[in-house]
């Protein structure tokens, strides 16, 4: 902010110059009318004046673009500060953050609270300096000219002020309250087009376009009162500024008879005093604009002071190369306060390929997410060669990694941005090496725009199964010691992920996988099993042992050749 | 990088269409005495605005300059009654508009909303929601706009520019000719910059979207992000757009301010013309002070009208948009368009629309066939029959159609070939209200509405309400009702979130139940709960069956064993039909199911 101050200063400066301009006018005009009407007086014709006019208004005119460019886009300036501050502290917030926030609030403030700082930054800064000059200096010319007039003509200005600053608030509050109602009939639309199969099945369609019609009526009421406090002010303020008029023409028409006063200077007075009109409203208004701007930055600086769980470590160790070795010593994790692993033990040499099976909810996702340290996890649980991960630094870390979600996330960019994401300024060459290793290649050999094929928000244009290869493909590429696949091929057939799998045997080399899935036959080929179960290791060992065991694992294999022996009827 | 999206909003359309304005009139019908008043205040405001200058010139000219004091006092009260009379008038001329527009806003939304819940269900497998809520809240929040700042406002504003117009050539012909000659340089200014700004205020929308649409995506794709280390790209090209978004936005603020000023520069430009040549007709005696004046005031108010001009004129076209959206919406088919079977003569056909007798007694699928999209067939030739106080449990792999069959035999979805008829008619022909209060459907996801847990079990039906504490205890599920703070008044928050997923399961057996339908269908759910949640809703399903015709999707073992009768749909066909021990002995696909689904 303090590196705007020169140019707030330079604004300021402008604006006076601008109202300087703008004063002008009237008091030419005064001068103008001395002149016709004592016309050896004056010692100019009106024609000068009239020039003189002409020349006033275009330097005002010039001066007040610059005076309001140079402060409104201050405001948009400071805002994008803001808007880049907020960003990166985004990006330095961790997963239990973001699964705390919705979305929409975020969202939010990144629009809503920060258009009200700016507004207030911007718009209110200039307007509250320019209330002041023109007051000032408004008020300094209509006394020298007439002392008691001025000061009867703006008797009713505070009121009018006053007037404002409740009725904004007012519509402050009003516009809040129909702005909740709007989101009541808007959710209350949403739901019965979601539900309309439950609405349609129970006949309800009347009882819920009833309902509509009451909330919708309840946004026109409040719509109305609105409108009406929007509208009341206009007869307010006409009356007020009338008021000031009717007591200039009043006592200002009496004195210019008089010959208190001349015809000039009664025509600058009314000038003058309809300069003030519009700078009064304004204040009002402003007056409450910063209400609402500071409430808005104290929820901006709720997410600028946020502090992320997963914390880099004071004093990281950066290890020279990383093998692979994983170890888990004693691992417990709640969330929550629920406890979703329970002292979980297990050395993974490098190299090693782990699979992991269980039931929906017995930790396998959690297990695999705290390893990438995506949520925090207590000191001296998990080591990576050796060392605790959370003494690592956590890009280093991150970058050992390769991990592929559940839910494939991908960018609604090109598909080869997508696979690219791996690694900063991969060849093309390896990105189609990578999605020839997630058998993606086929796929994309078969759009027309091939790896330059936009995949639409989120992937929608892809199939669930193409998205999943993708996300795969990205890790790949990244060329990771550690790879982690957390079910990702739930969405192609059982032969389809037998096959990736099989193929990315190959790939795994010297590295350690852990790979989540729900089919065994997509684990055959690790060189260990665990089975999970409510948060602890069940049981584990190689796929053959496991058979022998005749516990959960050999059920779940029962189960599955049901399942295809069915499939196959 | 370029990263892609480009989303653009952008509204390119006609300010003006006969064809939609014409259909949209009709909805100006029940008020049209409020368009009648609004229309006929305008001449009445253009007046009070027009005489203020006029009475100001007489002010000056008969008693200021004349130094005739009495008379002033009178002029300067009328001044002032012109004043609070323009301020009165353009407020309730607001007010009649807005309330108008309200009102059919109101309507039209009411309508609109009415028309979407009698949409088939086929609809809205292809229609995305949020799409559909648009159009009952921002499109129509558009057509409000134009009320406010429409047609009528112009035809207003119209009114008082050729008012000042007429008034000034009738003042001073040659005075008034000279002061126009900034007119046609003020109406370019006014076109060209608004063009400008348009254009400028487009690209700010586009940038904006880009950032929003950015960084939406980016906060869904936190953990990809941060997982590869990608935080520098994303913030590098976050900052583009967001440099991008408040460099689109100086332009605006400059070409505002630049227009702002430039109408202000030309109307002293104005002042400075009448004071040049006026000042030479006062001198000549053919101006007189006051007339001057007037005139200066006159031309003041001559601008700022115009300066809006081209505003309004761009409300005008987002409005016809937002019509031509709300209209094709309208005319979307109501009904499935399939037509009612025509029925063989004789055999107990009766013609369509009449009611079926209670009780039911059989209920029969033949030969149906349905595809969700094209040649996709989901159910082959399915046959089945159900008998009164029967219970049959549909089985089989998810995907085989059973869930079809439920959302056939309520005609959420029309059979394509084939007929389902009850007691020998075919249940196209009954009406669609009757159908559905007879045959009580439970769908697998339970839906809760924002509301009560009474309203969930209710839906707000006086029978239904009448039934739900007997209902609610019928299938256990007013023990925990008793236990929350509010009972049947507690508040049920979005999609029911406050709720385990057996308490949600057990209201909607309750509201099945509360509706009494004389043959339920069931789809059991699927998903694996928490085993007291399991509990719950096992001794749920035993009351909500008790003693009922009913066609369950059966997914537990305690409903497979409690049937009649157990038919197994595979690969939309029927593949087995028998009770539960006749089909084990069989040792076919049933039996491989079972071992596989309800060993529980």
């Amino acid at each position: 902010m303090r590196s705007f101050r020169r140019t707030y200063l330079w604004g300021s400066i402008l604006l006076v110059g601008a109202n300087g301009f703008a004063l002008l006018i009237p008091w030419l005009l005064k001068r103008a009318v001395e002149s016709l009407q004592f016309p050896g007086r004056a010692g100019h014709s009106a024609g000068y004046f009239g020039l003189l006019i002409v020349g006033a208004a275009i330097a005002h005119g010039v001066v007040r673009v610059f005076s309001r460019t140079t402060l409104l886009h201050v405001g948009r300036r400071i805002e994008y500060r803001i808007r880049e501050d907020l960003y990166s502290a985004l990006l330095s917030l961790d997963l239990p953050y973001f699964s705390g926030e919705r979305t929409g609030d975020i969202l939010s403030r990144f629009s809503n609270d920060l258009t009200n700082v700016r507004m207030l930054v911007g718009f209110g800064f200039l307007n509250v300096i320019n209330t002041v000059i023109v007051y000032i200096s408004a008020l300094l010319l209509m006394g020298r000219i007439d002392p008691f007039l001025t000061f009867c003509s703006v008797l009713p200005y505070p009121l009018m002020l006053i007037l404002v600053k409740q009725v904004s608030r007012r519509i402050f509050v009003h516009s809040k309250r129909a702005q909740e109602e709007l989101a009541a009939m808007t959710s209350h639309a949403e739901e019965s087009i979601a539900a309309s199969v439950v609405v349609k099945t129970y006949r309800r369609e009347e009882s819920r376009i009833g309902i509509f019609r009451e909330l919708a009526e309840k946004y026109l009421f409040s719509s109305m009162k609105m409108t009406n406090l929007r509208g009341i002010v206009i007869p307010f303020m006409a009356s007020m500024s009338g008021l000031g008029t009717l007591i200039v023409l009043f006592v200002g028409g009496n004195r210019v008879i008089s010959g208190v006063m001349t015809l000039g200077d009664f025509v600058a007075f009314t000038g003058y005093l309809a300069m003030l009109v519009w700078p009064t409203v304004v204040l009002g208004w402003i007056l409450n604009l910063l209400q609402r701007g500071a409430a808005s930055m104290a929820r901006l600086n709720a997410v600028l002071d946020a502090k992320a769980m997963v914390a880099e470590s004071p004093s990281p160790v950066a290890p020279e190369s990383v093998r692979g070795e994983l170890e888990l010593r004693g691992l417990s994790f709640g969330y929550n306060g629920e406890p979703l692993l329970k002292d979980i033990s297990l050395r993974i040499k490098a190299g090693m390929n782990l699979g992991i099976v269980g039931p929906v909810g017995s930790g396998k996702t959690t297990l695999v997410r705290l390893i990438a340290r995506l949520y925090p996890v207590a000191d001296g649980m998990i080591f990576l060669d050796g060392t605790d991960i959370n003494r690592l630094p956590l890009k280093g870390l991150r970058d050992v990694i390769g991990f592929v979600p559940q839910e494939s996330f991908l960018f609604s960019r090109t598909i080869r941005e997508n696979i690219a994401y791996g690694k900063e300024g991969a060849t093309d060459e390896e990105v189609k090496e990578a999605s020839r290793l997630s058998r993606l290649d086929g796929d994309v050999e078969g759009f027309p725009a091939g790896y330059e094929t936009l995949v639409g928000e989120r992937g929608v244009t892809l199939s669930g199964g193409q998205k999943q290869r993708t996300a795969i493909a990205r890790a790949l590429l990244k060329d990771p010691a550690i790879l982690i696949l957390d079910d990702p091929l739930s969405a192609v057939d059982a032969r389809t992920e037998e096959e990736i799998l099989a193929g990315l045997a190959r790939y795994y080399g010297g590295r350690t996988a852990l790979i989540v899935s729900h089919r065994l036959s997509a684990l055959r080929g690790c060189d260990r099993i665990i089975v999970m179960d409510e948060g602890r290791i069940a049981e584990q060992g190689t796929h053959d042992e496991l058979i022998a065991l005749g516990g959960r694992y050999a059920a779940i294999h029962r189960e599955q050749n049901l399942r295809a022996e069915i499939d196959r009827y | 990088m370029h990263f892609g999206g480009i989303y653009e909003d952008e509204i390119v359309g006609k300010a003006y269409d006969r064809r939609l304005l014409a259909r949209f009139l009709r909805y100006l019908r029940p008020y049209r005495w409020l368009v009648v008043w609004s229309i006929l205040l305008l001449p009445f405001i253009a007046a009070a605005k027009l005489a203020q200058p006029w009475l100001l010139k007489i002010a000056i000219d008969s008693h200021i300059t004349a130094g005739r004091m009495e008379g002033l006092p009178l002029l300067s009260l009328g001044y002032f009654a012109l004043i609070l009379a323009d301020g009165l008038l353009t407020y309730l001329e607001i007010y009649l508009l807005q309330y108008l527009g309200q009102r059919v806003m109101f309507d039209l939304r009411v309508e609109l909303f009415a028309h979407i819940q009698r949409l088939s269900a086929s609809f809205f497998d292809r229609t995305p929601t949020g799409g559909l809520v648009t159009r009952v809240t921002s499109d129509v929040e558009a057509l409000g706009e134009m009320f406010t700042a429409g047609i009528i406002s112009i035809v207003g504003d119209i009114l008082v520019l050729v008012g000042i117009i007429g008034i000034m050539l009738w003042m001073n012909l040659k005075l008034s000719l000279v002061t126009f000659t900034v007119l046609p340089v003020l109406l370019y200014i006014v076109f060209a910059f608004r063009t400008r700004m348009r254009t400028a205020f487009r690209e700010v929308r586009a940038r904006l979207s880009n950032l929003n649409s950015f960084l939406a995506e980016s906060i869904g794709g936190m953990t990809v992000v941060q997982l590869f280390n990608r935080q520098q790209t994303e913030r590098r090209e976050f900052t583009r757009l967001n440099a991008a978004y408040r460099d689109a936005n100086l332009p605006v603020i400059t070409w505002d301010a630049a227009l702002f000023a430039a109408v202000e520069a030309l109307s002293s430009v104005a002042v400075g013309l009448i004071i040049w040549y006026g000042g030479g007709e006062i001198i000549s005696g053919t101006l007189t002070f006051g007339a001057l004046v007037a005139f200066i005031q006159y031309i003041e108010k001559f601008f700022s009208p115009i300066r809006d001009l081209s505003a309004k004129y761009s409300i005008m076209q987002g409005a016809m948009a937002a019509l031509e959206r709300i209209f094709g919406l309208l005319d979307k088919e109501k009904i499935p368009p399939s037509p009612p079977a025509p029925l063989p003569p004789g055999e107990g056909g009766r013609r369509p629309g009449e009611e079926i007798q209670p009780p039911i007694q059989t209920i029969e699928f033949r030969d149906v066939w349905f595809a969700y999209n094209g040649e996709d067939y989901v159910l082959k030739g399915l046959n089945l029959t159900i008998r009164r106080g029967e219970k049959i449990a549909l089985v089989g792999e998810t995907g085989g159609g059973k869930t079809t069959v439920t959302r056939l035999l309520s005609r959420l979805y029309e059979v394509e070939r084939g007929e389902i008829t009850i007691d020998g008619t075919d249940i196209r022909s009954i009406p669609l209200g009757e159908l559905r209060s007879r045959i009580g459907v439970v769908l697998q996801e339970p839906f809760l509405f924002t509301g009560t847990v009474g309203y969930n079990i209710s839906l707000g039906d006086d029978a239904a309400q009448g039934r739900m504490e007997a209902a609610a205890a019928l299938v256990g599920a007013d023990r925990f009702i008793r236990n929350l703070a509010g009972g049947f008044e507690e508040e049920v928050r979005e999609r029911g979130s406050n709720f385990s997923v057996g308490e949600r399961q057990l209201i909607s057996f309750a509201r099945a139940v509360a509706f009494d339908p004389e043959i339920l269908v069931l789809d059991e759910a699927t998903a694996s709960v928490d085993s007291a949640s399991e509990r719950l809703i096992q001794e749920g399903l035993r009351g909500l069956l008790s003693g009922r015709t009913s066609l369950v999707v059966a997914h537990r073992l305690s409903t497979v064993r409690d049937a009649d009768r157990i038919v197994v749909i595979h690969k939309g066909e029927k593949a087995e039909e028998g009770s539960h021990d006749e089909l084990i002995a069989r040792q076919g696909l049933y039996y491989r199911l079972y071992q596989l689904q309800f060993r529980d």
